[in-house]
């Protein structure tokens, strides 16, 4: 159940960073990064099913566990190899890795609760009925036009 | 005091993070470089969260410090991280996931080039509708 990002939504307003950030301890899991003027992208960890951060992770700390990968700052030594590990770039490490945790075991992430535009969600359906139902609109208008 | 079996450490943050009187500092630049000083201390949080199992306590020595080439970015050049770290990642990892969904081959390109190549991917369809 990750977060999933509907980018023609967002509106770049990074609400999601700042509810992040109070989520935890002023380190956001979450960046939202404008896009050539015409649009901004929250990025955040996909919770990959083969997750690589995961399986590098020297000390048990990242876990594949269900339909999310968790982390358990506890057993974290801070190496850093998850950083490395993540095709996405969206790990970071200081100290201690950082990466989204779906605010577990919260009902709802604080971003997805907080983002004013609905551009946020964990339910696939959401998001992806309305790209269906975008990709619909965009075939029919097609269609006329083309009478 | 503890002692390093060089060929074992990684150059990773784990004992420069976890050592309570900062005893272990790195460094980087071209290269990295982690410096291990003398300490009295009774711990050894460094030898049990040392991922590559590269330290020992004995009962003497001197400071010693060991470096690390850094691996530049295949993308912006910039040097990001020791050989033994990326060796560690191409062997665990299966090889089909060591591509993206483009087939780009990620290991050896800096985690900042990554998040800068997904930036452009999920931004894309947005960009794309508002031209």
């Amino acid at each position: 159940m990750p977060v999933y990002v509907d980018v023609l939504r967002c509106i770049g307003c990074k609400a999601c960073e700042v509810a992040c950030k109070r989520e935890h301890n002023g380190k956001p899991h979450i960046a939202v990064l404008p896009a050539e003027g015409r649009a901004a992208v929250p990025l955040l960890c996909h919770h990959c099913k083969d997750a690589t951060c995961a399986l590098v992770c020297y000390s048990g700390a990242l876990t594949t566990d269900g339909d999310r990968v968790s982390f358990d700052a506890a057993k974290c030594t801070g190496c850093g190899i998850c950083a490395l590990a993540c095709p996405f770039g969206v790990i970071w490490s200081d100290k201690l890795a950082h990466k989204c945790d779906l605010c577990y075991p919260a009902e709802l992430p604080s971003c997805v609760a907080t983002c004013p535009a609905q551009a946020l969600s964990t339910d696939y359906d959401v998001v992806s009925r309305r790209v269906r139902y975008k990709a619909a609109q965009a075939s029919v208008i097609e269609g006329k036009r083309s009478i | 005091m503890i002692s390093m079996d060089s060929s074992r450490c990684l150059g990773c943050f784990a004992c420069s993070n976890v050592c309570p009187s900062v005893k272990i500092t790195r460094e980087d630049g071209e290269q990295r470089v982690i410096r291990f000083s003398r300490c009295e201390e009774f711990c050894d949080l460094c030898v049990e969260f040392c991922p590559g199992e590269a330290l020992s306590i004995s009962p003497e020595g001197e400071d010693f410090q060991i470096s690390f080439e850094l691996i530049p970015c295949r993308a912006c050049h910039t040097p990001f991280a020791t050989r033994p770290m990326l060796r560690r990642i191409i062997e665990v990892v299966p090889e089909e996931l060591q591509k993206d969904s483009e087939g780009i081959s990620w290991v050896e390109i800096c985690p900042r080039c990554r998040r800068e190549m997904e930036r452009e991917r999920a931004a894309r369809p947005a960009v794309r509708s508002r031209m």
